[in-house]
């Protein structure tokens, strides 16, 4: 069986992230990026489920910029078979059901039994990217999967809810799902594995490769639209208290004592 | 013409839940001569059904099947599409819930429209529509446009828009199911709870929390130093417990456990929606971030701009000694 993993290079999330000089997204110049959290643990899955017999291949595909050639080779060192980089200057501001689109143009020939995603990308939030590609392709679905049972031709998903809550769901091969962080523990690249990743195959598909016209892409073609981005409203706000580590200790010890009536 | 806007009605044990109300409610501001339309699947749900066109519905879609008794995917799916096609919407709005999230981009791949995900509000007018999203786990809040499409499809983030208050007379009609439970991809099979140990933090009445700002397992020695000196138990966000730095019970949020101890105090943390919904209504709340627009001093009573890392060990000791 054939599987799928798709990986988003995102910047880490344990930035401080500022608002750039247009006002349209984060300033991304002074950041660093990485796998997103969610893709990681969609991978180890693949791996896991590899590791069990159950899959043969395990391919990861990105669609993004030069720079997002170094998610895939992470996943390659960790264990992917294969990987494929989509990559077009004319790419650039595509809204989720574009990427879909571009992301199901790559693979509908393929024939993956198993395709995941995460389910969100820690930047942007869309939460949407593989039920989109499931739709496009016609195949089963479900998000937010907390454990992935394969018996023959079914997989069992167990979807994360609210409150502690879980719903078990069976789902027909061919099926996307998308995973919920936790669902396991990812593994890291080996020096063996960033070894061997060196002569594994990374495709790049460009949108001639694609059969696609630059403007049925990107910005213009989107019907998404980013027209600001703000920081939130502060809401009442907190009191915000100054003063050196003591000084800020004693404070807080008299407020808490006020006011939670604790101490 | 009015505006017609479907929203999707969810329930669950029979009753429904509150996000109905808050589409109900956001799908009246959404535009000055909105039509209100409540679309209900299920099995059984006639009493459901005047309940909503009571409550904010010009008018209820009944689709009642034994397949829609519990929610599947490709089930939704399919007589969400059906309605759509028979109803012709102006705007689609579905929650960004588990239910939600997971059936509304099947809804807008069939369709090709494009999505606008966890929106707070949403303002619809002449096909096109303006939506505040979150991104960046709440970090920011992100405008998006929709222009020109027919059905607008957003979700919308629970708890960020008021329920409709008010009374409606609405009518209620029913559909017939048009799909074929033999031929569904995807099935219900149960609703669990996930396993847990045994510590109970909703009981707690003082909690100090520790985020990925802590860092390294090892360092939450610090949290839990506090923690013990103001005679409380540790908690967590998600960042911690995902990365196996505490088991999973410590987390408190929309997917672990809702607290609301007297004092909490949130330690590296960012205030994401989903830890907030869980620790919100707190008595009294204490932030400590290094970053002065984390979301988490919106929230917060009281905060300090600063590293952890300087004010926690401060914070203790002083703790320690007014306990004497
Ligand atoms: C469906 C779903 C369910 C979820 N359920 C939950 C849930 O139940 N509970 C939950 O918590 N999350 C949940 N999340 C995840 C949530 O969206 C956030 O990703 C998570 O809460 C972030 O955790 P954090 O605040 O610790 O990390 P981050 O958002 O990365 O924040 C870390 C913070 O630490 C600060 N910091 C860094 N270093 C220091 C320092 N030295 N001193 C002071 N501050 C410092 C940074 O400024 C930053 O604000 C869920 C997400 C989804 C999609
Ligand atoms: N540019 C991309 N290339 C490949 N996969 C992506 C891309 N963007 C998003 N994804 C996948 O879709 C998931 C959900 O992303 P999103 O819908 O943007 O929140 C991510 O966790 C990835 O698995």
């Amino acid at each position: 069986m054939k599987s799928l993993v798709l990986v988003k290079y995102v910047p880490d999330a344990n930035s401080v992230f500022r608002i750039n000089s247009a006002g349209t997204w984060v300033d991304e110049s002074s950041l660093s990026f990485t796998v997103n959290d969610y893709d990681r643990y969609a991978l180890e899955e693949l791996l896991a489920l590899k590791d069990g017999g159950a899959v043969e291949e395990v391919v990861a595909l990105t669609v993004g910029p030069q720079a997002a050639s170094s998610a895939l080779r992470t996943c390659l060192a960790t264990g992917a078979d294969r990987a494929i980089h989509v990559r077009d200057d004319a790419l650039e501001g595509s809204d989720p059901l574009t990427l879909a689109r571009v992301i199901h143009q790559a693979i509908k020939d393929e024939g993956f039994s198993l395709i995941l995603a995460g389910l969100q990308a820690d930047d942007d939030n869309h939460t949407q990217l593989g039920g989109l590609v499931a739709g496009l392709l016609d195949y089963a679905y479900a998000s937010a999967a907390m454990k992935l049972s394969l018996s023959g031709e079914t997989m069992r998903v167990e979807r994360e809810l609210e409150n502690n809550e879980l719903q078990v769901v069976d789902l027909d091969l061919p099926a996307v799902v998308t995973v919920q962080t936790g669902i396991n523990s990812p593994r890291y690249a080996s020096l063996k594995g960033i070894m061997a990743a060196k002569k594994k195959p990374m495709t790049q598909l460009g949108l001639t490769e694609l059969g696609m016209s630059p403007d049925s892409v990107g910005a213009g073609a989107s019907k998404l639209k980013t027209v600001g981005f703000e920081s939130p409203p502060k809401g009442k706000g907190a009191e915000i208290l100054t003063g050196s580590p003591d000084e800020v200790a004693a404070q807080l010890i008299k407020r808490i004592r006020e006011h939670a009536g604790v101490l | 013409m009015a505006t017609k806007i479907l929203i999707l009605a969810e329930h669950s044990s029979g009753a429904l839940k509150d996000i109905s109300f808050e589409l109900l409610g956001e799908a009246h501001r959404a535009s000055a001569d909105a039509h209100v339309v409540a679309l209900l699947l299920g099995n059984g749900v006639s009493e459901l059904a005047a309940e909503l066109a009571k409550k904010g519905a010009s008018e209820v879609i009944v689709v009642e099947s034994p397949a829609l008794e519990n929610y599947s995917s490709d089930a939704y799916r399919h007589e969400i599409l059906a309605a759509i096609a028979s109803e012709d919407p102006d705007a689609v709005l579905i929650g960004n819930t588990p239910n939600g999230w997971d059936v509304a981009p099947l809804v807008a791949a069939g369709l090709m429209v494009p999505l606008a995900s966890g929106c707070a509000r949403i303002a619809i007018a002449d096909g096109s529509a303006k939506c505040a999203r979150k991104a960046f786990n709440g970090k920011f809040v992100h405008h998006v446009e929709i222009v020109d499409q027919r059905p607008i499809m957003a979700t919308m983030d629970k708890g960020a828009a008021a329920p409709f208050d008010g009374e409606t007379d609405g009518s209620v009609r029913t559909l017939e199911p048009t799909l074929d439970p033999g031929k569904l991809k995807s099935r219900f099979v149960e609703t669990k709870k996930s396993e847990s140990g045994g510590l109970d933090l909703s009981q707690a009445s003082v909690i100090v929390s520790g985020g990925r700002g802590v860092g390294a397992p090892e360092k939450l020695d610090v949290i839990r130093e506090l923690a013990d000196a103001l005679g409380g138990q540790l908690g967590a966000s998600r960042a911690v417990t995902d990365a196996g730095w505490l088991p999973h019970e410590h987390q408190i949020g929309s997917s672990g456990v809702t607290v609301s101890p007297k004092l909490y105090v949130a330690c590296g943390i960012s205030g994401a929606i989903q830890h907030v919904v869980g620790m919100k209504s707190s008595g009294y709340i204490v932030a400590i971030n290094k970053d002065p627009d984390a979301p988490i001093f919106g929230i917060a009573d009281v905060g300090v701009v600063g590293d952890l890392f300087e004010i926690v060990p401060a914070l203790t000791k002083q703790a320690k000694e007014a306990k004497g």
